[in-house]
């Protein structure tokens, strides 16, 4: 019927238009969709809200009575429902075949090895609303592979793709087995060795010992592109002079990462499992130039480092067990402290995370944050727009507006409450999920008896019939 | 209702000094969910001395007295495992019914006061499941006097036993010379079946075979007379068969026809016909996040709702966790989003559990003349957007923890 539009002339119009476009447009239709209230995280929630997609971006948010929908869009219309971003996870371990790795220091690593697109964490992160994941390596390490910012749909680690080397975990933590005085060691030592490396180079060349060089001519082949030049170091923590000198594709591919995160040119995802560890975090990162592209990805109590983090400007994923129970050892009274409020007074950009990959996943973070006091719309920040600007993708992800991804999550009501479900989820415009549809979360919800235990066809029980009787007649208007 | 505005103005009459004693005063709430079906709006509840002496709708607060968005009653855990350690529990013997673990509570244990603070005000304690029969539970309030005697509402009203694996895990049979203790309990489910059907024949045939007789062998003679319930842990839905078989079984015998409650019924959903026709009631585990439960059961979220369409008695628990998120609470918000509608939810963990307990006059709803057990929420309950402002457990104010940082 869509194909049809009331107005002919109009739609002739239109179609003429089209022609002169280019056809693969129409591939990839205009989408609307209107919900009965849409949760942009860009000013107030709209009433009776349409969402224009074209393609993977979202070109238009506003009221349905103010935005003309364009005759050719295919509409979903959900008077009843919530429209929301997807939801942004800004620190995840799932989704990889085992998140951590025995050797200490392998920048040169890449999470798009192990990561499993086929793993359950994606299909519950579109159950759960998640559209957007940053997954990094675990934080079993002291300076990890690099991560990967993933959405959640795709049978390939391409199709996952959203942005491949989004940043490079660091751990302040002792990896197990090392104390803090060996990991801090290892910290430096990763750093000192990339600075001995750099220096050597250039040593080398103002020597006249162009090895590399003469060897890759023999082999029959030059440098290519921009890495066949030199380049002055950039770096706020420390540069090696004479690095312009060197061609970039000579720098060790194990360091070449790292030399990224010191020429501020890459994120890094800094854990802290204690607030003890935050110090050596942000020395770290001081000290190697990197602080302003530092998150901090927090275990339970670091608060207490507040002061510090406040100093240094930077923001934080904070521990999924949201309130800290500490208890004093001398008068037994129980102190419990809402670790998001803490940095919520001080000013530290925050983003939830979920505690696991099933129900108590972000929109969970979220209500239990409310619930323990932040207001909804800081709340709904902090798994949304917070993460995004985390993760260096803000404006795109976690927000419905002109430009954005077309990311967009249904809720049959309120997306904090309890009753609430995900029913449909798209993901660069392309609906992936639809809850009728999802046979796992049927399977949850309403179980599977077992054939020949449970059912007494017989049995007259008047509350098993009316069950029984609404099952098939909801059968029977499937027909 | 005339009752009531009579009582309203009774306490209305009475002296303010009463205001200053430790477990009487009132509350304020924009509405009073009584758990009988009934949401009064704009409630001022009033009690003295732990009782509730008076509900009045349409009220004004004052200014010093407690405020919220709404009132419920203090809710029941039936299955809180508290002080859930090896040493509450006698393994010398398979079957020790003739223990209570009202003896081996720690009531100094810090989870009492987070409990409370959660807002669950009263629990059914039993031994953990480290042998076939733990023994006799306990129906405690979570604040009170430290002295058990006291805090003990009702004794020998529960024998707690378990199907399953629990009574078997780790037990392994003797090869060569026995080396431990746990080389002579049972190590399968058959073994488990056999030590409770073995009690249940000695204790009804000790009647005319004195050497039969063991300890705690009255203590399941009133159960086979009804005068004790049954109180089985049975995750799978083979064990559910198994303790509905064992009470059938006993019936046919013509021992007794025994009252039971089964506890962790993960798998209620797969034969529910059983309970109907057993007319056993269950307290479901916490709802997993991802549907697994204990012993490898399978939890499906429609549970509740399914059990309560059946007509099937039901009560939630949260095995005592008091973490933000997966308290008893929190279990009733998970019920509803497993489509049980409010109402029922709240009767899940304060009515049904009451009843149960054979409490119900003095628990498990806000009417007067009842303990004043209460909690104040700072928005609907059972959402986690809301939390718990306030508990009394019997007219007592439960103390805040410090949220000052520390």
């Amino acid at each position: 019927m869509k194909l049809f539009p009331k107005n002919l002339s109009a739609a002739l119009t239109c179609m003429a238009g089209a022609m002169v476009l280019a056809t693969p447009a129409l591939a990839q239709a205009k989408q609307a969709i209107k919900a009965g209230t849409v949760i942009t995280m860009d000013g107030e929630p709209i009433q009776d809200g349409v969402i224009l997609m074209d393609g993977t971006r979202i070109i238009a948010v506003g009221k349905a009575s103010e935005l003309e929908i364009p005759w050719d869009a295919e509409v979903t219309d959900m008077p009843d429902m919530v429209a929301m971003p997807g939801f942004v996870e800004a620190h995840s371990i799932d989704g990889t075949d085992r998140s951590n790795e025995s050797l200490d220091v392998v920048p040169f690593f890449d999470v798009n090895d192990s990561l499993n697109p086929v793993d359950f964490y994606f299909e519950d992160c579109l159950r759960y609303g998640i559209t957007t994941i940053n997954v990094q390596q675990g934080n079993d390490t002291v300076i990890a592979a690099q991560g990967a910012i993933v959405k959640p749909v795709g049978k390939t680690v391409d199709a996952l793709m959203v942005m491949p080397q989004s940043g490079i975990k660091m751990s302040a933590t002792p990896k197990r087995g090392k104390s803090r005085a060996t990991q801090a060691a290892a910290l430096r030592k990763a750093f000192f060795d990339l600075r001995m490396h750099l220096e050597d180079l250039v040593d080398q060349k103002r020597q006249g010992l162009d090895t590399s060089r003469r060897e890759a001519l023999a082999q029959g082949r030059d440098y290519e592109g921009e890495d066949a030049k030199g380049r002055k170091m950039a770096g706020k923590g420390w540069v090696v002079d004479g690095l312009d000198l060197v061609p970039r594709v000579e720098v060790d591919e194990k360091m070449a990462p790292l030399l990224k995160v010191v020429e501020g040119r890459s994120k890094v995802y800094f854990y802290c499992g204690f607030p003890a560890d935050v110090h050596l975090a942000i020395e770290t990162a001081k000290i190697n130039g990197f602080l302003d592209q530092t998150v901090l990805v927090l275990g339970g109590g670091c608060y207490k480092a507040i002061d510090e983090i406040v100093e240094a400007k930077v923001p934080v994923v904070l521990s999924p067990r949201l309130v800290y129970t500490e208890t004093d050892p001398i008068t037994e009274e129980e102190t419990q402290t809402f670790e998001a409020k803490v940095f919520l007074d001080r000013g530290v950009p925050f983003a939830l995370a979920s505690a696991d990959s099933g129900m108590e996943s972000l929109w969970f973070q979220a209500a239990l944050s409310v619930g323990q006091g932040l207001t909804r719309e800081q709340a709904l920040a902090a798994v949304t727009t917070a993460p995004a600007r985390m993760i260096g993708l803000e404006g795109r992800v976690g927000v419905l507006k002109a430009g954005a991804d077309a990311n967009v999550v249904l809720f049959s009501g309120d997306p904090l409450s309890v009753r609430s479900q995900v029913e449909h989820v798209f993901v660069d415009g392309k609906q992936v999920y639809d809850r009728s549809k999802d046979p796992r979360l049927k399977h949850l919800f309403e179980g599977q008896r077992p054939a020949g235990t449970a059912v007494d066809e017989a049995a007259a029980d008047a509350g098993r019939e009316s069950v029984e009787g609404k099952e098939s007649k909801d059968k029977d208007e499937d027909k | 209702m005339k009752r009531l505005i009579s009582v309203a103005l009774f306490a209305l009459a009475l002296p303010t000094a009463w205001a200053q004693d430790a477990d009487s005063g009132s509350v304020f709430a924009d509405v009073l969910y009584t758990s009988k079906g009934h949401a009064l709006k704009n409630v001022m509840v009033t009690f003295v001395d732990g009782k509730i002496t008076a509900i009045t709708p349409g009220a004004t607060a004052g200014e010093d007295t407690p405020r919220g968005a709404a009132l419920t009653a203090g809710m029941i855990d039936l299955s809180a495992r508290v002080t859930y350690s090896s040493t509450a529990v006698e393994q010398t013997n398979e079957v020790e019914a003739s223990l209570s673990v009202a003896g081996a509570l720690d009531l100094f244990d810090p989870e009492w006061l987070r409990m409370a603070r959660t807002g669950t005000t009263t629990v059914l304690t039993t031994p953990p499941d480290r042998n076939v029969v733990g023994g006799l539970c306990a129906i405690v309030k979570t604040q009170g006097s430290t002295d058990i005697a006291k805090r003990q509402l009702k004794g020998r009203t529960f024998l707690r036993g378990a199907m399953g694996d629990a009574p078997s895990s780790g037990n392994r049979p003797a090869w060569g010379s026995p080396n431990s203790i746990y080389n002579r309990r049972p190590t399968t489910r058959m073994g488990v079946e056999w030590e409770w059907r073995k009690a249940f024949f000695d204790a009804a045939a000790a009647k005319d075979y004195p050497e039969l007789e063991f300890p705690g062998a009255d203590v399941f003679r009133a159960v086979l007379s009804g005068n004790v319930t049954l109180y089985v842990q049975a995750f799978t839905a083979i064990d559910m068969r198994t303790a509905v078989f064992l009470k059938e079984e006993m019936k046919a015998e013509g021992f007794g026809d025994i009252q039971m409650w089964l506890d962790g019924t993960a798998e209620a959903w797969k034969d529910p016909q059983l309970l109907q026709r057993s007319g056993t009631g269950v307290v479901l585990p916490p709802f997993p996040s991802n549907g697994y439960s204990g012993e490898g059961s399978f939890f499906a979220w429609f549970v509740a709702k399914d059990l309560d369409q059946r007509g099937i008695p039901f009560a939630l628990s949260a095995h005592g966790e008091t973490q933000a998120g997966r308290t008893l609470a929190d279990q009733a918000g998970r019920a509803m989003r497993g489509g049980l509608e409010f109402e029922k939810a709240l009767a899940a963990v304060t009515l049904i559990p009451a009843r149960v307990l054979g409490l119900e006059d003095r628990l498990g709803s806000v009417e007067v003349g009842k303990d004043a057990d209460l909690v104040l929420w700072s928005g609907p309950p059972f959402e986690l957007t809301s939390r718990v402002l306030a508990v009394w457990v019997s007219g007592e104010t439960v103390p805040a923890a410090s949220t000052t940082p520390r």
